[in-house]
């Protein structure tokens, strides 16, 4: 190929996910402007407001009397830091010990491992909650942590495990003659390898549970405690909604997963074809 | 050990899915075998048996009973699942809605999906930027905001009908026209590819370039290596995202929640939507658990089907060596 | 290594991660133990004080920020005045509290006191969840004849604490504009009807006089009206869904939609109550719209100035409701029941306590109260009051649906929904939504 042609297949592509970005970013140009707007202005189909409202975020941040919203992002980022740690590490030895051992059971442990993603979970929240309840465990941020130090849940595992069949037993073969045992195997070959699916848990684990407002909801009833989506409720009334101050700290609360997916998102970078691997 | 003998030469091989593979009993099980799986497992283990065997068997022991969630429950047998099969019209309504959004959503955002994610994979400037800039609707998932969003774009005033209106076509109040409704929930679905996206990149990744170069020296061209390479390397994500979108669809419920509430006249009124209202809003939490029994099983069949044909496209690397 | 090494590694990995999730949990009790350690010994020191035994009542309730601020001020206001006393406040905001109530229902643990909704209370008593409150002495503080109405099978299960009133609000501004004649007060439904019909006339073409019915208390003040009652009486066990007034009522809706005069489904289904974007009035799409004394204050906010009230239609029975919906509640699992009606008795009498509170839970049903604010509302209350002045007169009771019908609620708005998209007639949607009721009916009467 010549490198006239690659240049301006080049431009081509900067061209096209230049217009595409902007068409997917449309909302985030939406949202700001709408956060900045009056309450009566919200009607309006105008983008921008007539006279941005900063105090929507300053009133925003500051609504409760008690905690300011920093108060909140802290509670959340400590609850996420514990979910992503219990995520990532469970996760891949789960998944590690259903893709590439062989013991009694394992189809059947499998199968029950995916079933349990397709139970819907509404009609466990009542039974799980008497549990937590009656171990005490309610109002404390234990019942929305505890779960992703258990494998992290199904989805996590099962795609772990299919990123993990799709690596060459070859390694692992190499690694057994080198007298290798399963342990070894993972922490030095496997666990490396699988880097771009365990930053994928790593983010779905951190956005996912930034999410979960019903879990929340539950388990969370002390106001010190609430996270940022429990918060951001606070402006939703029986009647009436507080829009722009409810817009502009609902903007502010998705920063941190557009962070953690920016950062993390450059790991997706470094592929399997650089495994320079140690014998 | 070098790293240079990475299945090169054998990209694809054996055609064994998961589930045969998992069923086949291997080797002789010895006891240190059996002893590592189990401590591999155990952290998810410890946790099903601690806290996810009592809520499960307990929803299902509540499926028999008749539970107005405010006070206890009472046995009523098979009562629950005779009236959601013979009387209930809701069930089938809400079951053919759910069927016909899997069908339309799943194909539609795995295509979009692996075709973003092949276009995010090349290695330009500005790629990181790039990439949040199209995760971001997949970030903002359920917020109120997307519903005020969504409302603008394809209310009978909306920016959708504005842009027909130029082209002198009177648009339709898409989302509270029965017909048109779980089509922009279809659409919303497919909007939020992100996730799936993400892991189709996170595969991509992990081919080994050294496939490519090869391929390119044997003179194949883009469409081939795809073909041949691309997509053989990747069906065990492509499969991933299949279940996972199938499971995940049948259980789809924020979109309708918060944007439709179900309706113009029941025409997005999900399974999960339907055992959601019977649960909370109609405190019938025996008959909510019936309905969920129901949909696992539907559900749990769907997935034994694919896990019984992905043995014809699915290949796992991991059986290379073997042969 | 050999390979029993390798075990011993992999072991102890995974002790670092259980240690690590150990740390994680004990570290959260900790803190909860700390921290209940510290109120606990406050509360005891007070008692001690005292001599009295300490009580920790927990309480809960729904509402926007002001409310939260008032009602925790009120609360250590509690503590002070009775030393031993001291609260577990818990407040979420409407959508939340009635998703996680129903979860504490039913794991036994609601708290001894809560706040309650007339639309849920029935409900809630219905399934034995709420504590008689008929004990307590209310006399000089709320009207006699208030309780009597809002006695639930003769017992009182809720305090009342504030009056509301349904009515309706109209777009005052707009309707001077066309040269449209203002409503006017104790209007009957074929004045309402006719109004509309001559409104439609003078209307430029997407503005509208009326909104469409498709709710089961959209139409149940209209049989009221007329003499047939409750559609849900006795707690449930009798329905009476009035045939020739049914389909009186909702086939003049259907000329109506025919004649334009309400707007059409597909724009009807878009609207969304109290949003700047898509509430029907404030779009400025409707004329007129039902309101409540706490949502007329909205419409105010978002169309300040331009909106009026006036009573809703009447019949020879009269027509809209006037009266508390929303009450403070006992638990009947609470272990301090006692202490609970003090508090709860003592959250609508006390003067300094009413002070703080104003208006946050609407207008005090206290008349004493009430009186040394009136001097300070501002304009979204006043409008509030004034819907309540003028509905009180010729007011119904406020219908609430019985234990056991929020399916039947749900089924007809579907019903009728499938009537204004036209794929029934209003006859077929009757009789399936009476059979239900009948059919509910029997349920509870079996009971």
């Amino acid at each position: 190929m010549n490198t006239l042609h690659r240049g301006y297949s080049k431009v081509t592509n900067h061209l096209f996910l230049t217009c595409f970005s902007l068409l997917m970013l449309y909302p985030v140009i939406w949202w700001v402007g709408a956060s900045l707007k009056k309450t009566e202005e919200m009607r309006l189909p105008t983008i921008w407001p007539e006279v941005a409202m900063w105090s929507n975020y300053s009133k925003g941040w500051n609504f409760s009397a008690e905690f300011s919203f920093g108060h909140f992002f802290a509670n959340t980022l400590m609850m996420e830091f514990w979910n992503v740690l219990g995520g990532v590490l469970t996760s891949a030895i789960v998944a590690y010990g259903f893709a590439r051992l062989h013991f009694k059971l394992r189809g059947f442990w499998f199968s029950i491992l995916l079933l349990t993603m397709m139970l819907p979970g509404q009609v466990t929240i009542v039974p799980q909650y008497i549990l937590y309840n009656n171990l005490g465990l309610v109002d404390s941020y234990i019942p929305l942590i505890l779960p992703h130090f258990f494998g992290g849940g199904a989805f996590f595992v099962f795609l772990l495990v299919q990123f993990i069949r799709g690596i060459p037993r070859d390694l692992d073969e190499a690694a057994k003659i080198d007298g290798a045992s399963v342990y070894g195997i993972f922490l030095r070959i496997i666990f490396p390898l699988i880097k771009p699916a365990l930053v994928t848990v790593a983010i779905f684990t951190f956005i996912w549970s930034w999410d979960d407002f019903f879990g929340q909801v539950l388990y969370l009833s002390s106001v010190e405690k609430f996270t940022v989506g429990l918060a951001l409720r606070m402006f939703i009334d029986q009647f009436e909604i507080q829009w722009g101050q409810l817009l502009a700290m609902s903007l502010l609360s998705i920063t941190p997963s557009v962070i953690v997916f920016f950062l993390a998102q450059k790991h997706f970078v470094e592929g399997i074809s650089t495994t320079g691997l140690k014998g | 050990m070098r790293g240079d003998g990475i299945g090169v030469n054998k990209v694809v091989v054996s055609k064994t899915s998961l589930l045969t593979r998992l069923s086949r009993k291997k080797k002789v099980n010895s006891y240190e075998n059996n002893l590592a799986g189990y401590v591999f497992i155990s952290p998810w283990l410890i946790g099903f048996l601690l806290l996810t065997v009592w809520p499960v068997t307990q929803s299902f022991y509540l499926s028999f009973t008749d539970y107005p969630l405010l006070a206890d429950p009472v046995w009523v047998g098979v009562e629950n699942y005779t009236k959601i099969f013979t009387k209930d019209p809701l069930f089938g309504k809400s079951l053919a809605v759910t069927f016909s959004f899997v069908l339309l959503s799943v194909p539609l955002k795995l295509f979009f999906s692996l075709m973003v994610a092949m276009l995010l994979n090349k290695s330009l400037k500005g790629m990181s930027l790039y990439r949040t800039a199209i995760y971001f609707p997949s970030l903002i998932g359920g917020s109120i905001a997307v519903s005020v969003l969504w409302r603008n774009m394809f209310d009978l005033n909306g920016y959708i009908n504005q842009v027909l209106a130029w082209f002198g076509i009177q648009g339709v109040g898409w989302i509270t026209n029965p017909s048109t409704a779980l089509g922009t929930l279809v659409l919303l679905n497919a909007w939020q590819f992100g996730s799936t996206m993400v892991i189709f990149l996170a595969g991509l990744k992990q081919i080994p370039q050294e496939l490519y170069e090869s391929a390119s020296v044997d003179g194949a061209g883009k469409f081939r290596k795809f073909l041949n390479i691309t997509l053989p390397m990747l069906s065990p994500v492509v499969f991933f995202n299949l279940v996972l979108g199938v499971i995940g669809s049948f259980q789809t419920f924020t979109s309708a929640f918060i944007i439709t509430k179900g309706g113009p006249i029941h025409s997005t009124y999900m399974y999960a939507l339907f055992l959601y209202e019977k649960a909370f809003k109609h405190y019938q939490m025996g008959y909510a658990s019936a309905l969920a029994w129901i949909l696992l099983a539907i559900v749990a069949s769907l997935t034994a089907i694919n896990f019984l044909v992905s043995r014809y496209w699915v290949f796992y690397e991991t059986d290379g060596g073997k042969k | 290594m050999t390979k029993r090494q390798w075990l011993a590694k992999g072991l102890t990995l995974l002790m670092v991660a259980v240690l690590l999730l150990v740390t994680a949990c004990s570290g959260g009790n900790q803190e909860a133990g700390t921290k209940a350690e510290g109120q606990n010994g406050e509360a005891g020191e007070k008692s001690g004080d005292s001599g009295s035994k300490a009580v920790k009542l927990s309480i809960m309730w729904w509402g926007p920020d002001a409310r939260h601020e008032a009602t925790m001020k009120v609360l250590d206001m509690y503590s002070k005045q009775h030393p031993g006393v001291t609260f577990t406040p818990e407040y979420l905001a409407w959508d939340g509290y009635w998703s996680k109530l129903p979860t504490l229902a039913a794991s036994k643990s609601i708290t001894d006191v809560l706040q309650m909704d007339a639309a849920y209370i029935k409900e809630y008593v219905g399934n034995g969840t709420l504590e008689d409150l008929s004990d307590i002495d209310l006399s000089g503080i709320v009207d006699p004849n208030v309780i009597e109405n809002l006695k639930i099978d003769g017992k009182l299960y809720g305090i009342p604490l504030s009056q509301n009133a349904g009515g309706i609000a109209y777009n005052k501004e707009e309707l001077e504009k066309h040269g449209i004649p203002l409503p006017h007060q104790n209007w009957t439904w074929d004045e309402y009807f006719d109004w509309a019909r001559e409104a439609r006339k003078k209307l430029p073409e997407g503005k509208y006089p009326i909104g469409d019915v498709t709710t089961w208390d959209g139409y149940q003040y209209y049989q009221a009206a007329y003499g047939k009652g409750d559609i849900m009486a006795d707690g449930g066990k009798t329905f009476s869904l009035d045939k020739e007034l049914f389909l009186k009522f909702f086939n003049t809706y259907a000329e109506f939609r025919k004649e334009k005069i309400v707007p059409p489904a597909e724009q009807a289904a878009a609207f969304q109550e109290n949003d700047p974007q898509a509430d029907p009035m404030a779009s400025g799409v409707l004329m007129t719209t039902g309101k409540t004394t706490g949502s007329v204050s909205v419409m105010e906010t978002l169309m300040p100035g331009k909106v009026d009230v006036v009573n809703s239609p009447t019949g020879p029975d009269g027509g809209g409701w006037a009266q508390s919906t929303i009450f403070l509640s006992v638990s009947s699992n609470s272990k301090h029941k006692q202490e609970a009606k003090d508090f709860v008795r003592w959250f609508i009498t006390d003067k300094e306590a009413g002070q703080v509170l104003r208006l946050t839970r609407g207008i005090p049903i206290n008349p004493d109260i009430y009186a040394e604010l009136e001097a300070s509302l501002e304009p979204k209350d006043k409008l509030g009051k004034k819907l309540y002045d003028v509905s009180v007169e010729k007011a119904l009771p406020f219908f609430s649906s019985a234990a056991g019908y929020t399916e039947w609620v749900d089924a007809f708005e579907a019903e009728m929904e499938n009537v204004v998209y036209g794929k029934q007639s209003v006859e077929q949607a009757y009789e399936k939504i009476n059979q239900l009721g009948q059919d509910l009916a029997a349920k509870a009467a079996s009971k």
